[in-house]
């Protein structure tokens, strides 16, 4: 059973149509992507799921709760989910611990709890020596490391994050993404909505292409594990019949000096550089070919602007 | 309800830290003590004749009353400052509680908050008691240290303590915490409506205009404000209260509040 099923869902502001029949599913422990360009609904569907308000149409299940048309915000529902809001909203008078331990507290926990969970995580995102400092005197990325800190002290069962790197310099980026890609290795579900498809594809498996309504899901993992570049160092014609007698090798192509083999995992790498050298190839490189992630974002733009989904 | 009192712990905890909020608050209750306890012991000890004759010429106000001069003064205050007093309760919750939801909304933390558990009617509670709690405390201790300057300043000369009278006890113990209910309820309904707290804090405020109209009539003698009047507003603002509270559980929809700009 997947950890998050959505199906057909709507929603509406002032007449405007914010997401429209939006069907996808997470499996329990994936990190999935929700891709789109800005005003496709990925927010708003993330809040859906965070059960922050009903849709108007269709129905999604979370962590088992269930979402309608119609009802109240499940509490239940909230109490499962952690939520990383676009914009990492604190209060100002109150440290970095007494927020954490404030929200822990309305998640649910006891002051004991809060108080240790709040510590634990300081510790583990290296915040614990600005533990007592005013929320408004953390840099930006100390921020978001606090709010993704808010969003897992009451152990949820499904992350959602919003925009997580958004706004942030390149070391606070990558201290974010090593917590995310942490939260993955954790076996966490996480639904990751992004701008970023170079996060995309460090950190998930699938994506989803969203504008409005869902255009494409694509497999971005199988994409990065398959497919190799190897660049030569000379002229060698034995090389792509060598690789071809490989069990680890689907296909290879020969372009001048480089050859293109598609594996069946990116742990054949080793066996693919053995049978180069055994056949007399100089391998000068070998690279795994980039996921064309942007290709394929930027096909689902024009395709979803000759539907009339964006302006 | 464990919500509800989170948040009140969390805003006392704020307020606290916020000497400007502290101050603000402040400002009013220090000027309705100080002002009539330095009037009535200036015109007590040290007014001239000139200004007696003109209160008597005026006013009309018999200063061979009961008491005295100082029995009267004391009289005059219980009667005509007791309304202006009760602008108070109503006008202090509405500083803070205009902040309750717009503010949340401004510092980006009410998305954060309506993600955790807490259900709307702990939010509500929460939020009111956390503009009426405060606000009350402040009116108590403003109506205690007025009642005890002009019982010192009436030492020795009138009854053993002449304030609180029977108005005043009343005024404080009823009417003041119904008076901070209803400013606090009606912020926080504006604040569900008006997004930005400025312009809640600034609509909620114009509801003690209506009292401060009673007040001029008072002093003016067009209006007599007494005991069947104040029953009569203690019920209405009770009623008003109730009333005002289901409206701002109606209200606080949690989707307008994170999605709707105006």
């Amino acid at each position: 059973m997947p950890a998050i099923d959505v199906r057909a869902l709507s929603k509406s502001f002032a007449g405007r149509r914010a997401v429209e029949g939006l069907s996808f599913s997470v499996e329990a422990g994936e990190c999935f992507g929700l891709l789109g360009p800005n005003g496709a609904g990925k927010t708003t569907t993330l809040r859906m799921l965070a059960g922050l308000f009903g849709p108007d149409q269709g129905s999604a299940t979370v962590a088992g709760c269930g979402i309608r048309p119609r009802e109240g915000a499940s509490r239940e529902l909230r109490r499962k989910v952690g939520l990383l809001t676009e914009l990492p909203g604190f209060y100002d008078r109150l440290d970095a611990n007494e927020n954490l331990v404030h929200f822990g507290r309305l998640y649910g926990l006891s002051r004991t709890d809060a108080r240790a969970r709040s510590a634990r995580f300081l510790e583990r995102f290296l915040l614990a020596a600005h533990a007592h400092k005013p929320f408004a005197a953390l840099s930006r990325g100390m921020k978001q490391k606090l709010a993704i800190a808010r969003a897992l002290l009451h152990e949820p069962e499904v992350v959602l994050l919003d925009e997580p790197t958004v706004g942030l310099d390149p070391e606070a980026t990558r201290e974010v993404r090593t917590v995310v890609g942490e939260l993955r290795r954790e076996g966490r579900t996480i639904v990751l909505c992004t701008h970023d498809l170079d996060e995309v594809e460090r950190l998930c498996a699938r994506a989803a292409f969203v504008a409005t309504r869902l255009i494409a899901i694509h497999e971005v993992a199988a994409v990065q594990r398959g497919r190799v570049h190897v660049d030569l160092a000379a002229p060698s014609a034995g090389a792509a019949p060598a690789l071809r007698n490989l069990p680890v090798v689907r296909e290879v192509t020969q372009e001048g000096l480089r050859l293109h083999v598609e594996l069946a995992a990116l742990d054949g790498v080793p066996d693919v550089v053995a049978a180069l050298v055994a056949c007399g190839a100089r391998v000068a490189a070998v690279q795994p070919v980039r996921d064309p992630l942007e290709e394929a974002y930027m096909a689902v733009l024009a395709e979803a602007r000759g539907r009339g989904l964006l302006s | 309800m464990r919500g509800a009192f989170l948040l009140l712990s969390k805003e006392l905890t704020e307020l606290r830290r916020s000497p400007v909020l502290v101050l603000s608050m402040l400002s009013l209750p220090t000027a309705m003590v100080a002002v009539p306890l330095l009037l009535v012991a200036w015109l007590d000890r040290a007014a001239p004749p000139e200004t007696l004759y003109w209160l008597r010429e005026v006013y009309r106000i018999d200063l061979q009353g009961p008491g005295g001069l100082i029995g009267v003064l004391v009289a005059a205050v219980a009667k005509n400052w007791l309304p202006l007093f009760l602008v108070m309760p109503v006008f202090l919750p509405i500083l803070m509680a205009a902040q309750s939801v717009g503010g949340e909304r401004e510092r980006r933390t009410l998305e954060p908050l309506l993600a955790t558990p807490i259900s709307t009617a702990e939010i509500v509670l929460g939020k009111s008691l956390a503009a009426v709690v405060p606000s009350l405390a402040v009116t108590w201790v403003a109506a205690a240290l007025l009642c005890l300057g002009l019982d010192l300043i009436a030492a020795g000369r009138m009854g053993p303590v002449p304030m609180p009278d029977a108005s005043w006890l009343f005024g404080c113990l009823l009417l003041c915490p119904l008076l901070a209910l209803f400013g606090n309820a009606l912020a926080v309904v504006v604040s569900c409506r008006v997004l930005d707290s400025r312009a809640a804090q600034n609509l909620a405020a114009m509801t003690v205009l209506p009292l401060l109209g009673l007040v001029v009539a008072q002093i003016m003698g067009r209006l007599a404000l007494g005991t069947s009047f104040y029953l009569w507003f203690a019920l209405g603002t009770a009623v008003s209260d109730g009333l005002l509270i289901l409206l701002a559980v109606k209200w606080f929809d949690r989707e307008a509040l994170l999605t709707r700009w105006r």
